[in-house]
């Protein structure tokens, strides 16, 4: 469910690094640093654990595949909302940087899709049903519901980043069609590996659950107070891209074109397109190379394209034989 | 090889080739990394059918691939994770956007092709660009880096110890994957009814682990505070490298 | 006598109630002693380490390091006087380069970034590994790991050394070279450890611990050649005491 950056625009990508930093701002705020010192070295560890649990393949019963674990709901449960969410920021970073999991621009929105869905909606869920009396049964409920719940939001907001972004021709009925039901059953896998854990440790060394209320008791975790953040956040992000999207052709215009019906082809064509062109015109290698639908821009860009994969080859070239006589010289 | 003793390997090979000296690995952490995502922002927002413009992009990764010595195999590797996505999203918009714009002999292109290359050709330069990154800065120095633009030391903390213990966790689950598979042969991932104990254990033993790590900080006077080594400020010849490819990329912006 | 020593005056300590895992401890560590701390599994060896630098809490009776009483509001203090070697290497470098795990402690004391490198040129060059000093970490060896460990404490002067099973899992050349940087050290040292032959070759004092009582206490070559005592307390002699080829 990672988004790559090639599925967002920066617009849409900037918008959710802004909203993730704002939860990670208040995590920080919220999980009492100075009363707790071994929170870090903790969240540390668990990352890595989380990092290492990722890879493990648990096979399905009666099917051939296998699921694995996200950890979102997990470390929830395990470190409170707040620590949970900052282990799982650091988790998402290293992924995208050393897996290519996902990507640099997209991490904002990584973070918000996984990271903040499962741990904040997550642990309210997890409070909600283990908050007084913890019991087998209910572990097992309240991961298999977070698991399946938070997957969905991410799902959903997967698919509305990318609708945003304007990079796919899909319809989102259809896209949405696809993602929710796919994640329907990784949720609810998920959500049985992390009561399996969560059982295991409950039977194991029950006082590790309790961990998490007691370092949130001074604060308590109101669901009121999630709402109106989330409000605030919705009035931000709902701000935001429509501000970016105003000028930017990539954003939501598109998917208001979609709707009217025009076609996309015009908002390819900008001002600095056309500008493009008439410089394409006077130094392009095949000036007189017409297509039939010249006005999409597209037919004069073809000369564009055989000009860059010039350029390039050209690039290559020169760089190869500079870094090997580089390397002969350093032989000899 | 398995998933984890991959991961492992990784790791392990990312690291290596970081820590080379080539030129491009001492230019200053901050510049790449603003580079790098200024380098990702630009090519995403080239315009869908605008393969020229994105294929010119193309300039970065290769020179950086030549400068840096980095090696083009691994980067390859790389693009597995996420090319297919991209590529099955691409797919789909040849299927949706079907305005013909040129022919090709008889053969008619249409809109949507062009946009699902320009994805996919996003996709492969934005994965480099990321690689080019890690593969010439450690992520101490990308850690060092983010303290210098004022991303708490908290959040920067906690990721140095989660990337200081990915190795050590992945090779404990890997050994007791390998117990668990020699007395389970024939098996290709976890049993459901291990599932619990055996990522459980794992758990456990990371607790317990983080237990000692903070008693070992403890012992050495860490009382909730961090401090950062002072690795240096960007110099003239970080500034010309950042000044240098900005230039690079506005230009191709503007003649593309 | 000299300030630096160790007082234990009747000390238990149990996780519950009812169940002590160490006590009546009464001992008392000197200047330049070198302490043999040993005993089969779980009697107590690794607690009373604990103890004394307060990572474990709630005992009863007294600990004194150089006269300050090992109590919460004191823990900052005595720490910078002890330093303490986890058996586990792994958990107690936490940082990625070595030369930086070393000068986390002298940061954390408030350092100027100019002493602490001196700091850390100095712990390196104790233990011998000026040539470890920028590698990261998960790349060392075992040997190594335990040798780097040492030096972050050492970048911190103790007076004192606590080491957990140092030996524990080092290859021969390694542990060799361990006892041999081991016995240029003058600190006052406690080595709790299952390894009889490090300990003959490093101390000049043992303490036999059984079941969380002191056994026996004195000096090595009058313990450790003992074959009764320590097969009583579930012991061996030290491998080369035995009847050649038995220890197989």
């Amino acid at each position: 469910m990672h988004m790559a950056d090639a599925l967002i625009s920066p617009a849409v990508g900037g918008s959710m690094y802004a909203l993730s930093a704002v939860a990670a701002g208040y995590s920080i705020k919220k999980i009492h640093l100075e009363a707790d010192p071994k929170k870090v070295p903790v969240m540390g560890v668990m990352g890595a654990f989380v990092f290492a649990a990722q890879m493990i393949n648990f096979t399905i019963p009666g099917t051939g595949s296998s699921g694995h674990l996200c950890g979102g709901m997990l470390l929830t449960a395990l470190l409170g909302p707040y620590a949970a969410f900052l282990t799982m920021i650091g988790v998402l970073l290293i992924q995208c940087l050393m897996f290519a999991d996902g990507g640099l621009l997209a991490l904002g929105a990584n973070v918000w899709n996984m990271a903040f869905y499962g741990c904040f909606i997550g642990y309210l869920i997890w409070r909600a049903m283990n908050g007084r009396t913890m019991s087998r049964g209910r572990i097992i409920g309240a991961s298999v519901i977070g698991s399946v719940l938070t997957l969905q939001l991410g799902a959903f907001s997967v698919s509305i980043e990318t609708l945003l972004s304007g990079i796919t021709d899909l319809p989102f009925s259809v896209f949405i069609g696809m993602m929710q039901p796919i994640h329907l059953a990784i949720g609810m896998v998920e959500g049985l590996i992390t009561a399996a854990v969560l059982v295991f440790v409950y039977e194991a060394r029950p006082e590790m659950l309790s961990l998490a209320e007691a370092g949130e008791k001074k604060e308590r975790f109101s669901a009121r107070k999630t709402i109106g953040i989330l409000a605030v956040i919705a009035l931000f992000i709902g701000g935001g891209l429509s501000l970016f999207a105003s000028s930017h052709p990539d954003g939501l215009e598109w998917s208001i074109e979609k709707v009217t019906g025009s076609t996309e082809l015009e908002a390819a064509e900008n001002s600095i397109y056309r500008q493009a062109e008439s410089v394409q015109e006077k130094t392009a290698l095949l000036p007189d190379y017409q297509f039939k639908n010249t006005e999409s821009g597209l037919g004069t860009s073809f000369s564009g394209i055989l000009g860059s994969c010039l350029v390039l080859v050209v690039c290559g070239g020169v760089c190869y034989v500079i870094s090997r006589n580089h390397k002969k010289k350093g032989l000899s | 090889m398995s998933k984890l003793s991959g991961a492992y390997y990784e790791i392990n090979h990312m690291n290596m080739v970081a820590e080379k000296d080539q030129w491009v690995n001492q230019i200053h952490p901050l510049v790449k990394l603003v580079l790098t995502i200024l380098y990702i922002a630009d090519v995403v927002s080239f315009s869908k059918y605008n393969i020229a413009g994105i294929l010119m992009m193309g300039i970065y990764p290769i020179i950086v691939f030549m400068l840096g010595e980095v090696s083009w195999k691994d980067s390859i590797r790389r693009l597995r994770v996420v090319l297919p996505v991209v590529c099955l999203l691409g797919l789909f918009n040849p299927f949706f956007d079907r305005q013909v714009v040129l022919y090709l002999g008889k053969f008619p292109v249409t809109s949507g092709m062009f946009s699902m290359v320009t994805l996919m050709i996003k996709g492969i330069l934005t994965v480099l660009a990321t690689y080019l990154l890690i593969a010439t800065t450690t992520i101490e120095k990308i850690c060092y880096a983010l303290r210098i633009v004022h991303v708490p030391a908290v959040l920067v903390t906690q990721v140095l110890l989660t990337y200081r213990y990915i190795s050590v966790l992945l090779k404990e689950a890997n050994t007791m994957m390998q117990a668990y598979a020699l007395r389970a042969p024939g098996q290709k991932g976890i049993h459901f009814k291990v599932w619990g104990p055996l990522a459980g254990q794992l758990l456990l033993r990371s607790i317990d682990r983080a237990g000692t790590v903070y008693s070992s900080m403890v012992l050495r006077g860490y009382r909730g505070e961090f401090y950062f080594e002072d690795r240096g400020k960007c110099g003239r010849k970080d500034y010309c490298y950042l000044v240098v490819w900005l230039v690079v990329f506005f230009a191709i912006r503007v003649v593309l | 006598m000299s300030h630096i020593h160790i007082d234990v005056e009747d000390v238990s300590f149990g996780y519950e109630k009812n169940k002590n895992v160490l006590s009546n401890l009464n001992f008392t560590a000197r200047e330049r002693d070198c302490i043999g701390l040993i005993g089969a599994n779980g009697m107590g060896k690794s607690t009373l380490l604990k103890l004394m630098v307060g990572l474990e809490s709630g005992f009863s009776g007294n600990i004194h390091v150089e006269e300050i009483p090992v109590i919460p509001q004191m823990f900052p203090k005595i720490r910078e006087k002890i330093g303490y070697v986890f058996q586990d290497s792994e958990s107690q470098l936490f940082m990625n380069k070595v030369s930086e795990d070393i000068a986390f402690a002298p940061r954390n004391y408030g350092m100027p970034e100019s002493e602490v490198q001196v700091c850390v040129e100095r712990a390196l060059s104790m233990v011998h590994i000026e040539h470890l000093r920028e590698k990261s970490i998960y790349k060392l060896s075992g040997g190594e790991k335990k040798l780097v460990a040492i030096a972050t404490i050492l970048a911190m002067t103790p007076d004192i050394i606590l080491m957990d099973e140092p030996t524990i899992a080092l290859d021969p050349k390694n542990r060799r070279n361990l006892i041999h940087i081991l016995n240029q050290f003058n600190h006052l040292r406690i080595i709790a450890s299952h390894d009889l032959d490090m300990v003959m070759d490093t101390c000049n004092r043992v303490i036999l611990m059984s079941e969380g009582r002191i056994v026996a206490d004195g000096a090595v070559m009058e313990i450790l050649t003992d074959q009764k005592l320590l097969e009583d307390n579930g012991l061996e002699l030290p491998l080369r005491l035995q009847n050649g080829g038995n220890h197989l």
